[in-house]
């Protein structure tokens, strides 16, 4: 039993790690065969990868940190953790969601699952949860060293991306590390006009390492990892925004001790302890016109545990996992008029969240029709929390808002999803699934003060005495093969809200940021509805050859019938990719219509259809030769790959370019990655 | 605050019942440098004494103001800075006896009078007081309060004398036009603004905004008025207004907050409300004042230019 799964170890490193079950789409960043990933490759952020999921779209602010919504909902309603691991994003105006705080080199792949159906540490995940799985070496019967670099350059904007990681693997120890670094200038919109403070810069290194205990008897044996993060960006424009960002720094740091298990119904008991903090300083020092220069920064601090077993009795896959956490979220602003006194505000008023959670997740397998097999998918999650607003003086400011608010408040939550798949005959497979959660309102949405919010210019005051929103998910997914090359499948789900939390008009309320409009006050909304449907198609007419097709159609009311603001209109997406050997080639067009349906009443505008063409092509090859004082021959390995993006130079902005802030212009990028 | 007081009165029980013990005929229990504790009923015992003695370390002495009786007895003023400035002082008074230094319960600050010299037009003129200045807290009645609201600063065109009389255990004494110094108040702090009715002036004077943070606040202000005689100090006016008032932050497109109550008169003559602010900075708090009627007798329009500025 060793053998063997040191053998899966050492072909699939990821195995030490939580195994996905029940994933709905993974990307993978890091090498590796099969599965999506940016056709950028290596070098690609983890943006970039995201992009390629169903379900995901990216709220852009800047280049830099876009935020990834999920069934057209953003970071409040999704979960994301690193490795199982929570971390929360330290800036108020939402111009740092936690992926920014990673690289792909420090990643092994990205899972999503959609809905309810979280991985067993999420919680508050009504549109979906993201999980960051970190690259590890992991352990290898025969002792292995591999060095790697990346380099990559892109025509606008100027962008460089460097990287280098070294790994090695034993059968008792891996160590694996690495650093990475890109620079961006500002880009140059369709037609080419230069589009002021999108630039960034960003370093980020990571090491992570394991021992493995020798064996003890016979009750399996266990291993230790840790892993380090720290990630830094500086002088992030951010275009659609007010300020932009001097620092946004993290320190992630983990340790975990796995059991595995032999001749036992158990698979694996894995407990891992962590603790991360995140910087995030915010900078107007550089825009001109600033009527008001300001300070912004916000903190966050998060230290937790959990416990995951999984294991396995007959035709079940179970897994339990309990977890909890502490996060600290502490941000302030000072503004400074010119010769009068500074104006001091807390904006979250240090709110400790104290969680703990437990999860139960099980996978029953059975025979299907005509001898295929199908599955039911089962997950819940009961979470309890409490909070306590540590700033004396945040506290006191929100209370003229809620007189008589307390100064702690605690929230249950829960989710339950159940998804049941089957096949009819060899050419039809489907799902149906429906799951029930609810989440706690987010820090900004019960705490948050003068929170200005660039899409509708409306200052958001936080309300302590919201209820929590619940929804229920209903979702389906037909896929049939009509021919053995052509496959066709339909995949849509609805969300049916309770107590939907968004900003509401306080007229009564004057703004404080100079230029807004009003104040919105964060409320309960009976009801709202959000559904998703969309179709793919692929076709392999002959070997190498493959196109596809995607459409997907998204919907948001609210109680009133009104259009919910950030929801995708109909957005397209076709490729035609041709492989032989080691060269592929890849024709894409993608865009969306006009947004017709837009949150008008949420201080949304209108966004135009675009549609633009990209090219990509990739080549492998490796070159014999003897290392250095040896007289073995050795391959190196090269991937190259180059593109071309926004192809006609169009300039055009998505539904969720914040403030419809362009996208980039045509865009030549080239990339090389090899072995040394 | 309460749980400070029971801690000193334990440790001065604690200390009485030792040096009782030690039968040393001196009650050294409680050290209050520069007072002897006697059997003297006019004055503190030790307890009271040290509850007095913890006050005055929060405030300054006003050396000016301070004065001799008899040979017997002192008098001291003390204020929250030792000096004076622009708008409400609050002067806290504490007679003691030379010679063993302890205060003394019983006596009586009259007249306050503060008279400003204008030199140009070489006239005289007085500002709003408090009334006779009184015991203002149960745990040390041997502090005597009142108020003085100084409607400009010294300076080359005028400066400031202030008198009272003092009567202290049948004695009378008390200052005679001691030469004062009133500050002006920094940028963005305006705590004393009038208004007319008729031919009557009166006077807004915002008692300490120092203490406000960002929040809910209470709020505390005195109508006076301006006496016939201008060289007469300027006393509460007995009229009953309602003051309404609007704080709004000039640097920040004039920003407000919610829920503020206006000040309506209290049963010591004082005006009391409550004020939201909602960062610190400068707020100006715009007033519209109206008559027991209920009619606007001064401010009243949009961003009033009748107002306090409060800088936190």
């Amino acid at each position: 039993m060793i053998g063997l799964l040191l053998f899966i170890i050492s072909v699939q490193p990821d195995t030490l790690t939580t195994s996905p079950h029940n994933l709905d789409e993974v990307v993978v960043v890091s090498r590796g065969q099969g599965g999506k990933r940016s056709a950028k490759g290596q070098v690609a952020t983890i943006d970039e990868h995201l992009q390629e999921l169903n379900h995901v779209e990216l709220v852009r602010r800047g280049s830099y940190a876009w935020e990834p919504t999920v069934n057209n909902m953003q970071t409040e309603r999704l979960s994301t953790t690193i490795d199982g691991m929570k971390i929360f994003y330290a800036c108020t105006d939402k111009m740092d969601p936690v992926t920014s705080y990673v690289e792909s080199s420090n990643l092994q792949s990205i899972s999503l699952n959609s809905g309810l159906n979280g991985n067993p540490q999420a919680t508050g995940n009504i549109g979906g949860a993201l999980d960051l799985r970190l690259r590890k070496a992991g352990f290898s019967n025969n002792a292995q060293n591999r060095q790697n670099a990346q380099a990559g350059y892109e025509t606008n904007g100027n962008v460089q991306v460097y990287g280098a990681d070294a790994s090695h693997s034993s059968r008792r120890f891996y160590v694996n590390g690495g650093a990475f670094y890109r620079h961006a200038d500002n880009y140059k919109a369709g037609g080419g006009k230069e589009l002021q403070f999108s630039q960034f810069q960003k370093v980020n290194v990571f090491t992570n390492a394991g021992f493995k205990f020798p064996p003890s008897g016979g009750d399996g044996r266990g291993a230790l990892e840790a892993t380090f993060i720290y990630d830094r960006a500086s002088d992030v424009g951010y275009p659609a925004l007010n300020m932009d960002v001097s620092k946004a720094e993290a320190f992630i740091t983990s340790l975990a001790y796995k059991h595995l298990f032999e001749d036992s119904k158990l698979e694996s008991w894995e407990t891992k302890g962590y603790y991360n903090h995140i910087t995030h300083v915010m900078d107007d020092t550089t825009r001109p016109d600033v009527e008001i220069h300001m300070d912004m920064p916000g903190e966050s601090w998060t230290a937790g545990a959990y416990s995951l077993l999984t294991g396995e009795y007959g035709k079940h896959q179970a897994q339990l996992n309990l977890d909890g956490y502490y996060n600290r979220l502490f941000a302030d602003m000072t503004m400074y008029p010119g010769g009068a006194a500074p104006m001091y505000m807390v904006t979250w008023p240090d709110v400790g969240t104290m969680n703990v959670g437990v999860a139960l997740s099980d996978d029953i397998r059975f025979p299907s029709f005509g001898g295929t097999e199908g599955g039911l998918h089962f997950s819940g999650k009961l979470s309890w929390q409490h909070q306590r607003l540590n700033n004396e003086e945040g506290y006191k400011a929100l209370s003229v808002f809620f007189p008589g608010m307390k100064q702690q408040y605690h929230q249950t939550t829960g989710r339950i999803a159940a998804n049941f798949n089957s096949s009819i005959l060899e050419f039809l497979n489907f799902s149906i699934g429906a799951g029930w959660g609810s989440r706690a309102p987010t820090v900004t949405e019960a705490y948050g003060y003068y929170l200005n919010n660039t899409f509708d210019q409306y200052d958001y005051i936080g309300n302590p005495r919201l209820k929590n929103e619940s929804a229920i998910e209903l979702n389906t997914n037909f896929s049939f093969s009509i021919l053995p090359s052509f496959n066709f499948s339909i995949d849509a789900n609805a969300f049916f809200f309770s107590n939907y939390i968004v900003g509401q008009f306080e007229n009564r309320l004057s703004a404080m940021t100079v230029g807004a409009e009003g104040v919105k006050v964060y409320g309960n909304i009976d009801h709202a509805t959000i559904a998703n449907a969309s179709l793919t198609a692929e076709w392999r007419p002959v070997s190498g050859l493959r196109w596809s097709a995607k459409g997907t159609y998204s919907l948001g009311r609210d109680d009133e019938g009104e259009p919910l603001p950030l929801i995708a209109p109909f957005t397209y997406q076709s490729r035609l990719s041709y492989a032989t050997g080691p060269l592929s080639l890849q024709a894409e067009v993608k865009g969306h219509t006009r947004q017709a349906k837009y949150g008008k009443k949420y201080g949304e505008t209108e966004t135009a259809a675009w549609t633009i063409v990209n090219l990509s092509a990739n080549y492998q090859f490796s070159i014999k030769h003897y290392p250095l004082g040896r007289r073995t021959l050795a391959r190196q390995e090269f991937t190259l790959r180059a593109g071309i993006e926004n192809l006609f130079d169009k300039y055009y902005a998505t539904y969720s370019d914040w403030c419809h802030i362009p996208q980039k212009g045509r865009n030549i990028y080239m990339n090389i990655s090899f072995e040394l | 605050m309460k749980k400070v007081k029971g801690l000193f009165l334990v440790l001065a029980v604690a200390a009485l019942t030792a040096c009782n013990s030690n039968d040393d005929g001196v009650q050294a229990g409680i050290e209050i440098p520069g007072i002897t504790i006697t059997d003297d009923i006019d004055c503190c015992s030790a307890e009271e004494a040290l509850q007095v003695y913890k006050f005055l370390q929060t405030v300054k002495i006003v050396p000016e103001l301070s004065t001799e009786i008899d040979g017997k007895y002192n008098v001291f003023a003390y204020t929250q800075t030792g000096g004076f400035h622009n708008g409400y002082n609050e002067i806290f008074f504490v007679a003691t006896k030379k010679l063993t230094g302890n205060y003394i319960k019983n006596f009586d600050i009259t007249t306050i009078t503060p008279l400003m010299h204008m030199v140009k037009m070489d006239m005289y003129h007085s500002t709003p007081v408090g009334p006779d200045a009184a015991s203002f807290n149960n745990d040390y009645l041997a502090v005597k309060r009142t108020w003085v609201s100084f409607l400009m600063n010294t300076s080359d065109a005028g400066s400031w004398t202030l008198s009272y009389d003092a009567l202290v255990l049948g004695d009378k004494g008390g200052i005679e036009k001691r030469d004062i110094v009133v500050n002006a108040l920094p940028d963005g702090q305006a705590w004393l603004k009038s208004f007319k009715v008729g031919d009557a002036t009166y006077y807004l004077s915002l008692v300490n905004p120092t203490d406000w943070q960002t929040g809910t606040n209470a709020i505390t202000a005195y109508v006076s008025k301006k006496s016939e005689k201008a060289t007469v100090p300027y006393a509460l006016a007995p009229e009953t207004f309602t003051i309404d008032i609007d704080p709004r932050m000039p640097d920040m497109g004039n920003h407000t907050s919610p829920n503020n109550t206006p000040l309506t008169k209290q049963a010591d003559g004082s005006y009391a409300g409550t004020i939201n602010l909602t960062m610190t900075g400068l707020w100006r708090i715009h007033l519209t004042v109206r008559d027991a009627q209920g009619n606007i007798v001064a401010g009243g329009e949009e961003l009033s230019s009748l107002y306090w500025d409060v800088t936190i």
